[in-house]
């Protein structure tokens, strides 16, 4: 088997990377693939959060490299998909206790049981990033609507091109408001595509729903009523090659639009 | 009766709902212009003094050929695909005369003589050079072609009908900003 290294990956912070990380792996996982998240977030790890799995993590990345146990005694499996696992982050060790080449060496040997490998990289563009991209030939692109998100994925994109490494790189637009755009207020999925000129794999609606599910520990994928969850199953669709059409969130869901859906229909009644 | 009242109350609420009409400074507009201006500043890394210094040696070099409404030279990256291009746009008042321009010439090349006299500070040669890295970077080769074209477009049509032309450089700004 020879896996997938797909780097997760965004400059700024707090757009989603994390989440989205969780949410692509799981559904990677529930279509049947051998998933592994690696957690890179030395120092400020999260990822073993978003799944519920911060009880059971006994090894990390750093025990890994300084040979305190086994590369396979540190995977945490998840617990409901046994397709599923997590390599932790050290919290009390900094983004130097792993370097590029340790990296590349883990990934290269998760490779031969993995379908995918997934790397949630730090923010920044200082080493952390340059050790998450170190072992990737793949990497996702996550922003948001954001002046100061786009302008920080720009930046992204331009290290991943010079990065020979990386074959291919996708964009990944989460947060989006459709009821914003709507009204002008805030950038378009396509000002957004145009802007950066990438290909795009992703375009997540923001959700309240992305609230509780971190706070249970249950990535949102999992919930089948979810319009987010289902576009985080479309990517992953998306990454294993499947055409699948982008969700259409142009439909209105606020309060408002329905109040006046409704009128404009009792008046068309009434005509 | 009843119906009436009825349907001008839905025309009201309805009208409270609609969206005010969209103006060209919309919050969306604004974010992906001073996006774009950001950007192309990132990904070049010419800095605004840089940009201004540019344009003033453009203005310098231009001038020679053509008289030209210096204040509204527009100069702009656009970005097509993988490919960037430098945008000029020049309002031309005038076209210059065979004398003025080969006087102009003239002038330049007895500078030119002179510098090389002088044996030009190393400063100043330095200086060149640098700025002549920055444009290699940023892999400015068919920019500069079309900056010469526009250019050449504008000066060919100037010497038939100049009032015209001054409309027509207006429109390709409209079109270049568009």
């Amino acid at each position: 088997m020879t896996g997938r290294v797909i780097v997760i990956t965004s400059g700024k912070g707090g757009v989603g990377k994390t989440t989205t990380n969780a949410n692509i792996g799981t559904a990677l996982a529930r279509a049947g693939n051998k998933v592994v998240m690696i957690d890179t977030d030395l120092g400020l790890r999260n990822l073993d959060l978003l799944l519920g799995l911060e009880n059971r993590i006994v090894y990390t990345i750093v025990d890994v490299v300084e040979e305190r146990c086994k590369l396979k005694q540190a995977l945490v499996k998840d617990k409901k998909n046994p397709n599923l696992c997590l390599l932790a982050a050290a919290q009390t060790r900094d983004k130097t206790a792993v370097t590029e080449e340790q990296l590349k060496d883990i990934c290269e040997k998760l490779k031969k049981d993995f379908d995918f490998i997934l790397v949630d990289c730090p923010a920044g563009i200082e080493q952390g990033f340059q050790n998450a991209v170190a072992g990737a030939s793949e990497a996702i692109v996550v922003t948001t609507p954001e002046m100061s998100a786009v302008r920080d994925a720009d930046r992204i994109i331009g290290l991943l091109e010079a990065k020979e490494e990386i074959e291919s790189y996708k964009l990944l637009i989460n947060r989006v408001r459709p009821n914003l755009i709507k009204s002008n207020d805030m950038m378009s999925v396509e000002d957004v595509v145009e802007i950066l000129s990438a290909e795009l794999i992703g375009i997540i609606p923001e959700d309240t729903g992305i609230i509780t599910s971190t706070n249970k520990g249950e990535p949102i994928v999992n919930d089948d009523k979810s319009l987010a969850g289902m576009a985080y199953r479309n990517v992953a669709q998306r990454i294993m090659g499947e055409e699948v059409p982008f969700l259409n969130l142009e439909e209105e869901t606020s309060v408002v639009a329905k109040v006046k859906k409704f009128f404009s229909n009792l008046i068309g009644k009434e005509k | 009766m009843s119906e009436n009242i009825l349907k001008e109350l839905c025309n009201r609420l309805l009208s409270l709902f609609k969206q005010t009409e969209t103006k060209e400074d919309n919050a969306k507009d604004i974010a992906c212009n001073r996006l774009r201006v950001v950007l192309m500043q990132d990904r070049t890394n010419l800095t605004p003094e840089l940009l201004q210094r540019m344009r003033r040696e453009l203005i310098e070099l231009l001038s020679k050929y053509v008289e030209m409404d210096k204040d509204a030279l527009e100069l702009n990256f656009d970005q097509e695909g993988d490919q960037m291009a430098l945008m000029l746009s020049i309002p031309v008042i005038r076209a210059k005369d065979e004398e003025e321009i080969e006087k102009a010439l003239a002038e330049e090349d007895s500078k030119k003589e002179e510098d090389e006299d002088d044996d030009a500070s190393d400063e100043e040669i330095g200086e060149r050079e640098e700025a002549n890295e920055e444009d290699n970077d940023n892999d400015d080769e068919t920019s500069e072609e079309e900056v010469e074209d526009e250019v050449e477009d504008d000066v060919e049509e100037e010497e038939t009908e100049p009032e015209i032309v001054e409309e027509k450089t207006e429109k390709t700004k409209k079109e270049d900003k568009e």
